[in-house]
Formats: C-alpha cells, sequence, structure tokens
C-alpha cells in the first residue's frame, strides 16, 4: 500500500502540493486526474524520491521512505517502476539497450545477459523485432511499449504511469489502457496512472483522485465521480469549457 | 489504518490543518542564492572526483570520456586556433609598436611575450573559449535531458546522473583544456613571431627564447588550465542539472553556464596568479 500523508509541496513560490492525502491499495489501479499543472505529476515523484517533499509523510507498505537516501531511493524504485509522460528512452542507447540498463544498474547483470533478459521483455509488448532500431526510429506508441517493457524488467509491485496516453492515436491508446488493466488483473501489480484522458479514466481505473489547486477535491470510484454534485469536478469529466473551474494560472503572469 | 480512508465522493477539499503552507525555501532568497549555489557546485564537484577515484570507473566509462574528448577537444581546435592565433598576432604588435618609442632594443620582446603567454594568456583565453562553447554544450544537452524527463528515468534506472553525465564530461575536460592550452600557447608564440619578423625583422633565434621562463610560470600555467579544466564542465553541468521550465529553462540554463562558467575562470586566474606569485619558483629552466 501506499499513503501520502498531508505532503506538502513548492517550488520558490508557487505552491504546487497543499497537505495532499492520499492511499492507494494494493493490486487496484488508481487513478490522479487534474488539470494541467494541478500536481498530478509532483506528487507521484515523490514516492520514488525524484522530488522530496517540504513537509508531510509518504509511506511504502508501511515503511516510511520521506527521508531516504537517494542510494537508498534504489530500492524503492526496483518495487516502484515508473513510465514517464515522453517515454524518456535514451537516445544514444537501442531499445534492447535501453531496457537492459535497468538491469544492468539495478541486478548488475552483464550487458550481454542483460540484453537476452531484456529480449523477452520486449516480446511481451510485442517489440523484439524492431531491438536494435533507436528511439529516434519509432513512433510515439511504440515508444511508449518500450518504455513499459522497460518499467517492468524489475518485476516491480508498483507501476506509475505519468499520463501514458498522452500524444497517441486512439488505438495506441487503447492498447496502453488494456495492458495496465492487466498488470492488475492478471499480474496482481498495482497502477497509479496520472492522467486527463477522459476515456481512460472511466474504462480502467478502479478509484480516482482528483487534484485542484494542489488539493485533493474529490476521492472515490468512477460511479462516485459519474453521480457526484460537485461542479468543478463535474466540469472537469464533462469537458465542459464553461463553468466553476478556475484553470492554472501560470506563474508569474 | 481507518484514518486513512478514502475521501467520500461528495467531500469538500481536505480541512486544512494547522501546519503552515511553505511558502519560499532560504535557498531561494536573492542574497543567499549565490552561496547556496556555490554550496551546490560544490558539492557536485566532490561527486565527480568520488566517481573518477572509484575503481574501474574510467574504464567502465570509457566510451562516453572518448565521446566526450572528441567533443570538447578537437572540435574546439580551429576556434582556439584562431583566438590565440589572432591574439599572439596583435599582442606582439601593439606592444613593438610601444617600445619602439621608448627602447632601441627589442631582444626582450620574444622571452617576455613566451613568458607572459606561458602563465597568463594561453590557459586563460583557452579556459575562457572553452568555458563559452563547450559550457553552453554541456549545459544545452543535461538541461534538454532534465526537461525531458530523461534524467529522472536515469535515476530510476539506477544509474547515478553524476556518474553518467558529469563524470565523462569532466575528465574530459581537464585534459582537453591542458592540452589546448599547451597549443594555444605555441600557436600563439608561433603568431606573435609572425608580426615581430614580418614587421620589425626580429631574427628567430632572438624572439624564441626561453630566457625568462622560470619553472614556476610552466607550473603555473598547467595549473590554471587544469583548474579551468575541472571548473567548466562542474559550473555547467550544474546549470543543466538544475534546469526548470522546459525549452526557455533550457536558454536560461545555457546563458547561466556560459556566465558563470567565464566568471570561475576569472576568479580562478586571480587566485592562481596569486599564488602562483608568492609560492611558486621564479628560477629559470
Amino acid at each position: 500500500m501506499i499513503e501520502f500523508r498531508e505532503v506538502d509541496k513548492a517550488f520558490g513560490q508557487k505552491v504546487v502540493l497543499k497537505r495532499v492525502s492520499l492511499v492507494v491499495e494494493k493490486g487496484e489501479v488508481r487513478f490522479i486526474i487534474g488539470s494541467s499543472g494541478a500536481g498530478k505529476s509532483v506528487l507521484v515523484k515523490h514516492l520514488v524520491g525524484l522530488l522530496r517533499p517540504d513537509g508531510g509523510r509518504i509511506f511504502l507498505d508501511d515503511e516510511e521512505v520521506t527521508e531516504l537516501t537517494e542510494q537508498q531511493y534504489y530500492r524503492v524504485r526496483k518495487k516502484c517502476a515508473m513510465v514517464f509522460q515522453n517515454s524518456t528512452l535514451f537516445d544514444s542507447m537501442t531499445l534492447v539497450e535501453n531496457v537492459a540498463l535497468p538491469l544492468r544498474k539495478h541486478r548488475h547483470l552483464k550487458q550481454k545477459e542483460a540484453e537476452a533478459e531484456a529480449m523477452g521483455f520486449l516480446e511481451k509488448v510485442q517489440m523484439d523485432r524492431l531491438a536494435g532500431r533507436y528511439p529516434a526510429d519509432i513512433g510515439d506508441g511504440l515508444r511508449k511499449r518500450v518504455a513499459i517493457a522497460r518499467a517492468l524488467t524489475m518485476d516491480p509491485e508498483y507501476v506509475i504511469f505519468d499520463e501514458p496516453t498522452t500524444g497517441l492515436d486512439p488505438l495506441a491508446a487503447a492498447n496502453v489502457d488494456r495492458l495496465i488493466r492487466e498488470l492488475s488483473d492478471v499480474f496482481g501489480k498495482t497502477s497509479v496512472v496520472v492522467s486527463h484522458d477522459l476515456r481512460s479514466i472511466f474504462t480502467v481505473a478502479d478509484r480516482i483522485a482528483m487534484l485542484y489547486k494542489g488539493e485533493v477535491l474529490l476521492d472515490g470510484t468512477p460511479k462516485e465521480f459519474r453521480g457526484t454534485s460537485n461542479g468543478i469536478v463535474r466540469q472537469f469529466i464533462e469537458g465542459r469549457p464553461d463553468g466553476p473551474f478556475e484553470f492554472p494560472r501560470i506563474h508569474g503572469a | 489504518m481507518s484514518s486513512l480512508a478514502p475521501t467520500p465522493a461528495t467531500a469538500e477539499p481536505q480541512k486544512r490543518a494547522k501546519r503552515p503552507i511553505p511558502r519560499q525555501s532560504k535557498a531561494n532568497r536573492p542574497l543567499l542564492y549565490p552561496l547556496a549555489a556555490f554550496r551546490r557546485g560544490a558539492t557536485l564537484f566532490l561527486e565527480t572526483l568520488l566517481w573518477c577515484i572509484k575503481p574501474g570507473a574510467l574504464k567502465r566509462r570509457r566510451r562516453q570520456i572518448l565521446e566526450q574528448l572528441f567533443v570538447i577537444g578537437n572540435k574546439s581546435v580551429v576556434f582556439i586556433t584562431v583566438t590565440l592565433g589572432v591574439l599572439g598576432l596583435i599582442s606582439v604588435f601593439q606592444v613593438l609598436v610601444q617600445v619602439e618609442r621608448i627602447l632601441p632594443d627589442f631582444s626582450m620582446i620574444g622571452p617576455a611575450f613566451i613568458q607572459i603567454m606561458t602563465r597568463e594568456f594561453a590557459p586563460t583565453m583557452a579556459g575562457l573559449m572553452i568555458a563559452t562553447r563547450v559550457g553552453s554544450g554541456i549545459a544545452a544537452e543535461i538541461g534538454s535531458m532534465v526537461v525531458t524527463e530523461q534524467v529522472d528515468a536515469l535515476r530510476m534506472c539506477n544509474a547515478d546522473p553524476v556518474d553518467y553525465l558529469v563524470m565523462p564530461r569532466f575528465v574530459a575536460s581537464v585534459i582537453q583544456t591542458t592540452l589546448l592550452s599547451i597549443y594555444g600557447c605555441v600557436i600563439g608564440v608561433a603568431s606573435g613571431f609572425i608580426a615581430a619578423g614580418l614587421f620589425w625583422n626580429i631574427p628567430a633565434g632572438t624572439f624564441f627564447n626561453l630566457q625568462l621562463v622560470a619553472y614556476g610560470d610552466v607550473v603555473s600555467g598547467l595549473m590554471k588550465a587544469v583548474a579551468y579544466g575541472m571548473a567548466v564542465p562542474i559550473v555547467a553541468a550544474q546549470a543543466g542539472l538544475e534546469t526548470s521550465g522546459g525549452s526557455e529553462g533550457v536558454g536560461t540554463a545555457t546563458t547561466r553556464a556560459v556566465v558563470n562558467a567565464s566568471f570561475s575562470v576569472v576568479v580562478l586566474d586571480f587566485l592562481l596568479s596569486g599564488f602562483s606569485f608568492l609560492f611558486l619558483s621564479k628560477g629559470p629552466m
């Protein structure tokens, strides 16, 4: 189980998270939604130590991870893999080298052993035929698949997806959604998905939390979201431009 | 864990506790910013040194170091040749124009020029050129990796960005700044002789005279080259690693890298010149 307890975060004078508390139960697909700049990605990056909170505490399987050192976080990162918004494959490495990197660094495998194992993961996402290509040679959807393969190499218990379907065509997005659902249903993994893709939210999520102005506005099931009387949530999930929803101001504007 | 239950679907935003919301960390206060930046730079420098001396580190990063040796060194050769060549030519020409008015003898122009080139001009001009060309490149490259989350992805793969990105550039920069300073010195002196020989008919035997060059001058020049070679990649990498705010942030980081790296070269020049003057031998070679 993941628990964020009253987490605060500010960048300079811009306050991004205000005492955010959130629980992610094991095995569920937990969506964190909100408009761009609401602090969704910032929140999940705290779990794996890519950002440090200004206040509050973070727990992973009842162990506090808030104050760990960078080295101690490596253990957490083995347990919680992350698929980034831009796939973030390393341009100078082939696809198989990209997937082999965590195997070399976390499990200290030799290059050849790591690449042999990486091929298995590429096969799972149907990318083994393109293993020798470079990220620049393939499209966004395929890059996302490779990024998912890389995230799964360490057999993580938790997988964090940061806007996994943004920029993908509908079919590629549906494939990614299915993969996320399978990770939970077939492999028992817990997924935390940062998204504002309304189609994904209601087809894949077990539970949803909506961040608004750095706070959790609503936390519930898709059914509860559909039935809510909260005007801001309704406007967001219905995708209406007019209503009580205040769009975040650009910092400094 | 009952208190951790999810907020009901109809709930309003979570109630505020008494703890105040943090507004601004001390490090962001303008007066403390240079000190905080210096502290972070010093930490990055120590981390990089630790990665360099780890057993097998240089062998493991051999490929990246070789790439950076090419990027930092070979691609700067023309730049250094033109800059130091023109500097040598103009310096000797201007000095001879002035000296001609007050002294009848030009025999000490060559030795004095070689001395100042060795201990001052060659390493410092090479350092400044590398600060602009290489510093901006390092900051832009690492900054782009930061804004596209590639650095975060490295950390998720248990790969330290200092080991992967900073250490190879640091090692290559130290080697190439030293070599380019020596090369720049040769080019500067040679082009200085062109001005002296062509316009004042000073013979090569008179110009290329090392009688004023002491061991201390050579050590001072090499010490400066190594120091600039260390400072430039660290300052630039720090600017790159602290990039925020998309492509605009990369531009800002690049500018900051060039300004800070050039500034660090000037400050190091001042400190090392003072050190050399006080402590290094002035005896002849």
